[in-house]
């Protein structure tokens, strides 16, 4: 049995402590009394994968079972998560794979030929032929991929995309018109952690900037306290808008899976583990691992940590309605990822790792490690933020100001330009966003190359909205000064002149907590 | 009897009063000898009426008291009469003169032969021979005073008393042979062999721009060559006299002119009749020790450049002997000197000479004017930057063997940098370097020029008696001795050198340091802002090299060997590999040949395939390497209301990554059979160096730009006269050449780098996406 995560308290015995940054990490001493917060240990995976697909959907919650829902001459779309998720991506096959090939076997069976699948990336970048392959596996790529059946989502062309009405907010919903046109629409997700999922997979997966721009913005950015606990979600709450208002209009089986915490390959297990349980294995691992990367070259590192597939256990599988099956993948989710912790502390500790949802097979630049650290690990908790209002949150990253230019090509501007006028998430949007969204070439890039859409840096900045709004000082160890300048953080060497520099905000002998993350961890602050 | 008494009604007709001494002598006239009528003979400059020229004259704060003596500037040109004229054709002079000093003269110690010899002796000839004519007409003589050097006596050794120069070089044989070897040279100048070696040498430096540019340069070389000759043949016929310099030489032959016409027996005026005349010899002239006020001085005279030199700490040794005498005067007392010999009136025909120098009675040698120099500056350093005070250089006086072999070891140092510096990648660093190497190639060639020029004035061991002129002196007015003494002897070189001159010296070029140091702390010239009206104006990108880190050659492999297996891809690159030698030279040599061989190896190739390669397959890494300041720029451009054109030698389906980015797209056009493939040659010559610019002002005017108002942006020499041809054009890391070239025109230079992420190496491939994954 899995032991479940605990908050270590810093002490005389306590050995340094792994910190991840960027294509690294590094062995940290923290100071005594140091709360250090691990993720429970991974929940064992279920054995017949293929048979918990099958059973799911065949009895589906909430839904016929999808055989009942499949008729001759219908018209089916397969919408699939893209390359954002998991993190870092599994090793094959990749669990949509298997459900996709199920969901088509029992579309043959029912005599469905009209079918089409969809990288569901909405804003994202598209996926490259050999990505997508991946995912959906050899024989549904050679099937489908050159017939044009299987593809990219694109949310900018003019005869792709269908309105399909406004919420009781005014919030436009639109989303891919062959999906919106389906007789049955299914969504096939991985519920890395528990923001995903849900009403986000269809109206935001496959929707485009007019829709999109309602929950991705500032304002509702820095009201979703957090983004990990749907409920108190601003942004969660108008996709569930849009997902009810949709949900009227076309049916949509939804199958969603819950992974395990096992992100790193066996070669890097020392990862997983407490320090203090290393075995003689674990530490020679470490070590050569230590040493290999402080002589590599900074392509071979880049190519290695990029080349990590995780051995991910699946621990659910639920099919049928969106809601219904989202309330169980999300308890799912917290079995695996929650942590109890007592109380605010000043200072917030994270090491952010070398990949994000945005630079899979890319670089994570400055703006992503932000998103990383600001965005996605400040906001893994539930209840109230780990550091109080006003404190401080340290990160360690190198975030060198490198851009990769055929994914991120807005990114690149975004930085020279935009943050060199601002850094606040309110000002840029109005200043800059609607600029960057309707630009032509940024368009031209997204539909034709493989680029994000202009405005997602945009999107980046406003996930650490919240943050920036909650805490006082930003400090990254071990950063390139003048990037982490350009973008109004300040940069130290160490963790102790970090601390030295945030002493003025939080004092001289502040409460430190560190989020010992990855693997995947939500703080419950209590 | 005082001078102000003596000179009194007297009309004395001035020449060169807009020079150093000429103005000091005006001014002293004006302020303190108002009796004295002066009459100035002024060249009309170019578009400036002889008039203004003077008014602008008496506008100087020289001449502030003697505008107050009168009352304004309106009443003070009211007492000067001006007379326009030059020296090459002096009009008839008024017949109611009684003095005609001559300070006009061309005081450039290495002017081509033909100039030396048309101011300084043509312009004394025709000078005089209407002095003479105006005696005649007046029916009294004129008293001539010829202002000359105390250098006319060439390069003897030991006292030169004040008399005429003992030589018997006849001065109508020497300018004649000096006009004539003037045009030898123009004429030898067009020689089959001079020119082809000069358009060899534009070639080598210009070859890739163009055949125009390469003409231009040539022709900027022969006028160089030409001047250079005229100069050398000037210096060499001198030295073969026993002058030290054209200077001198030239000098001694317009006194040897004045002595033959004033005599009453001179060949050219049978029947004139002897004339009263005085020489005066001045030594080195420098600033003034007591008026106008100390230290003033006009432009830089003889030693000021070595001064200036050496507070920069450029002058690291100088090759004078220590003890030998620099003999140095201040302005004021060859001003003082003139006005006294004005009011003597010596016997007809016989000349009277006066040295007005130091060296006899107060000499200064070089070791001590060094101390004196190098204590100002200990104390005054010239502020050069944030590095502080400059090192100062220690003189040790080797010898002029030595510092001429540590010259020689310099300038070879440089060739051999530079020329190493021709085969150097390009790169930030480079550039660096080849800005320093610029600045050493400066600093050396002045070394040069200075060490050639004054090597003769450095060595003379010359004593120059000034009896007469002591005598002069002692003969005035015991109340003019204060205000117009000239006895050199009074001056204190420690108080002049150190405390008067050099303050005076410096002073220009301090200020300039302060103007210097704004712009330096401005930094280099900045990046061009769009502003303005954006209607007709264009913004022209060159590709590869400016856009992306790519070459020719690069983008070939990109296009080639996607399709090729890895036995194939070996065998291309193995092909290219041995051809890359000839390829370079082909580079160096011409840009257009170098694009057509390369195009030759894209025989065979479908165009409509090569199209869906680039879009598939090759994109992606053009869009990786492409710079992202390069692709702000174009949109910037565009955003700006621009219409933006790409210019490149690369093919055109190279060309539609970027496509969208701009309205007009020029490449290469591959030339295709019936069947759709390339034939290895082009549809129409490669649009390179010249061409482009062509091609641009075509373009400009049948669709109504303006280029004056339109940008450039291009890395490469070859590139040179685009931008020209633009009116605000911007070098992208260029290479040395367009370097140099940017930073003499001053245009911005910007570097947009490339994305560090991405290996050059990596080459696309239909079988690997962009991720490396594998596609099959």
């Amino acid at each position: 049995m899995s032991r479940p995560g605990f908050v270590l308290e810093v002490d005389d015995r306590t050995p340094p402590l792994v910190v991840h940054e960027g294509e690294g990490f590094r062995l940290e001493t923290f100071p005594r009394g140091t709360r250090v917060v691990y993720p429970p240990e991974s929940l064992p995976g279920i054995r017949d994968a293929d048979g918990a697909i099958r059973r799911a959907l065949l009895e589906p919650t909430n839904s016929e079972p999808l055989p009942v829902l499949l008729t001759a001459g219908m018209r089916l779309t397969i919408a699939f998560d893209d390359i954002s998720l998991p993190l870092p991506p599994m090793v094959k096959p990749d669990i949509r794979q298997r459900i996709i090939e199920q969901v088509l076997t029992m579309a043959a069976a029912a005599g469905v030929d009209d079918v089409e699948i969809i990288s569901a990336n909405a804003l994202h970048r598209r996926l490259t032929a050999a990505e997508l392959k991946d995912i959906v596996g050899e024989r549904v790529f050679r099937s489908f991929f050159p017939q044009g059946a299987l593809y990219n989502h694109d949310a900018e062309d003019p005869d792709g995309m269908l309105f399909i009405g406004e919420t009781d907010r005014g919030e436009v919903v639109e989303i891919n018109k062959r999906a919106a046109e389906s007789d049955l629409l299914v969504y096939v997700n991985v519920n890395l952690v528990a923001m995903d999922g849900g009403h986000k997979s269809v109206p935001i997966g496959l929707a485009g900037y007019k829709s999109l721009r309602h929950h991705h913005n500032s304002q509702t950015m820095v009201n979703s306290r957090s983004f990990m606990d749907h409920t108190k979600s601003a942004m969660h709450h108008s996709a569930w808008r849009m997902g009810k208002l949709l949900a009227d209009h076309l049916k949509i089986f939804t199958i969603e899976t819950t992974l395990n915490n096992d992100v790193f390959p066996d070669s890097y297990g020392f990862l997983m583990k407490r320090e203090w349980e290393w075995g003689v294995r674990d530490q020679a691992s470490m070590l050569a691992a230590r040493r290999g990367l402080a002589i590599a070259p900074k392509s071979v590192r880049h190519n290695l940590y990029q080349g990590m597939r995780a051995p991910y256990g699946l621990t659910g599988i639920n099919a049928g309605e969106t809601e219904a099956v989202h309330e169980l993948t999300v308890a799912k989710v917290h079995q695996q990822q929650m942590v109890e912790v007592q109380g605010q502390s000043d200072v917030l500790v994270m090491g952010v790792p070398y990949v994000g949802p945005y630079n899979v097979n890319s670089t994570m630049n400055p703006i992503l490690a932000t998103c990383m650290g600001l965005g996605y690990y400040f906001n893994s908790y539930r209840g109230q933020p780990v550091v109080r209002k006003g404190g401080a949150v340290i990160l360690y990253h190198p975030v060198e100001p490198d851009f990769n230019q055929l994914h991120h090509p807005s990114y690149v501007d975004f930085f020279e330009e935009v943050l060199s006028t601002s850094t606040d998430p309110a000002v840029i949007e109005a200043k800059f966003e609607q600029q960057y969204a309707t630009d032509p070439w940024y368009i031209h890039l997204y539909r034709t190359s493989h680029a994000y859409h202009g405005v997602h840096p945009f999107y980046m900045w406003y996930w650490a909205a919240h943050a920036m709004d909650h805490v006082g000082d930003v400090v990254w160890v071990g950063a390139d000064r003048k990037a982490v300048e350009r973008m109004g953080f300040r940069a130290a060497s160490s963790l102790q002149d970090a601390l030295e520099m945030v002493s003025g905000t939080v004092g001289r002998s502040p409460s430190i907590t560190y989020l010992h993350n990855p693997p995947h961890l939500i703080a419950d602050v209590r | 009897m005082r001078l102000l008494e003596r000179l009194d009604g007297r009309r004395v007709l001035l020449t060169g009063v807009t020079g150093f001494v000429g103005e000091a002598l005006l001014q002293r006239m004006l302020t303190d000898l108002p009796g004295l009528v002066p009459v100035v003979l002024v060249r009309p400059k170019s578009g400036q009426p002889v008039a203004d020229r003077v008014a602008g004259l008496l506008r100087k704060p020289t001449f502030a008291a003697a505008r107050e003596r009168v009352g304004g500037l309106d009443a003070l040109l009211a007492t000067v009469e001006v007379i326009e004229g030059d020296l090459a054709a002096v009009p008839a002079l008024p017949t109611d003169l009684d003095v005609v000093v001559h300070c006009a003269g061309d005081v450039s110690f290495d002017p081509p032969i033909q100039d030396a010899f048309a101011t300084n002796v043509d312009g004394t000839h025709a000078l005089l021979t209407r002095v003479v004519e105006a005696s005649v007409a007046r029916g009294r003589p004129i008293h001539y005073v010829h202002v000359s050097t105390a250098y006319v006596g060439g390069r003897r050794r030991g006292s030169v008393p004040e008399r005429s120069v003992e030589h018997d070089v006849d001065w109508r044989v020497e300018r004649d042979a000096g006009r004539r070897m003037a045009h030898r040279v123009e004429d030898d100048s067009r020689e089959p062999e001079v020119l082809s070696r000069l358009r060899r040498e534009a070639e080598r430096e210009h070859g890739r721009a163009g055949p125009i540019t390469v003409a231009q340069d040539a022709e900027r070389r022969r006028r160089t060559w030409v001047k250079d000759q005229q100069v050398a043949a000037g210096g060499e016929r001198a030295r073969s006299l026993g002058w030290t310099d054209a200077y001198t030489f030239t000098k001694a032959m317009g006194e040897r002119i004045v002595e033959e016409l004033t005599s009453g027996r001179s060949r050219d005026q049978p029947g004139a009749p002897a004339l009263p005349v005085s020489i005066v010899r001045p030594s080195i002239i420098e600033s003034a020790l007591v008026s106008p006020h100390p230290g003033w001085i006009e432009g830089f005279k003889m030693a000021e450049p070595i001064i200036l030199a050496y507070g920069r700490g450029e002058f690291p040794e100088f090759p004078a002997a220590p003890d030998s005498v620099v003999d140095i005067v201040p302005v004021d007392h060859v001003v003082n000197a003139i006005i006294a010999v004005c009011a003597t009136d010596p016997e007809p025909g016989v000349p009277q000479y006066f040295h007005v120098s130091s060296g006899a009675r107060n000499p200064l040698t070089f070791r001590r004017l060094y101390e004196l120099v190098r204590e100002h500056f200990e104390k005054h350093p010239f502020d050069l930057g944030e590095r502080g005070a400059v090192a100062l250089p220690t003189w040790r006086f080797p010898g002029s063997q030595r510092v001429e072999r540590v010259l020689a070891q310099g300038e070879t140092a440089h060739r051999l940098a530079d020329r190493a510096l021709g085969l150097a990648p390009r790169s930030e660093r480079v550039r660096e370097f080849s800005r320093d190497l610029d600045r050493t190639k400066t600093r050396l060639d002045s070394l040069r020029r200075y060490l050639e020029l004054y090597r003769s004035y450095t060595q003379v061991e010359l004593q120059f008696v000034d009896d007469r002129t002591l005598a002069l002196h002692r003969a005035l007015d015991p109340a003019d001795l204060e205000p117009f003494g000239f006895d050199t002897a009074v001056v204190d070189w420690t108080e002049y050198i150190r405390d008067i001159h050099c303050p005076a010296a410096t002073a220009p070029i301090r200020r300039y340091d302060v103007i210097r140091k704004r712009r330096a702390a401005a930094g280099e010239p900045r990046a061009r802002r769009l502003e303005g009206d954006p209607a007709g104006v264009l913004a022209v990108f060159d590709m590869d090299g400016t856009l992306m880190s790519s070459n020719v050659i690069e983008t070939y492999l990109w296009l080639r060997l996607p399709e090729l297996d890895r036995a194939d891809r070996l065998r291309e690159i193995g092909a290219l590999i041995r051809r890359v030698p000839s390829y370079v030279g082909a580079e160096r040599r011409d840009r257009g040949g170098f694009l057509r061989s390369v195009y030759r190896r894209y025989v065979g190739a479908d165009l409509h395939e090569l199209d869906a390669l680039v879009d598939e397959v090759v994109t992606p890494h053009v869009l990786e390497r492409v710079s992202g300041a390069a692709l702000r720029r174009v949109r910037e451009h565009r955003a700006a209301g621009h219409h933006t054109v790409l210019l490149t030698g690369a093919v055109r389906p190279l060309a539609r990554p970027l496509g969208p980015l701009f309205d007009h797209v020029v490449a290469a056009e591959l030339a295709v059979d019936a069947h759709g493939r390339a034939t290895g040659f082009l549809a129409s010559p490669p649009l390179v160096g010249e061409s482009r610019a062509a091609w641009l002002v075509r373009y400009a005017e049948v669709g109504g730009f303006d280029l004056s108002r339109s940008y450039g942006y291009a890395d490469s020499h070859s590139d040179l006269p685009m931008l020209r041809a633009v009116g605000k054009p911007t070098a992208v890391s260029p290479d040395v050449a367009l370097y140099r070239a940017a930073r003499t025109a001053r245009w911005p230079v910007e570097t947009w780098a490339t994305p560090s992420v991405t290996s050059r190496l990596r080459v696309p491939d239909v079988r690997h996406d962009t991720t490396g994954a594998a596609l099959t």
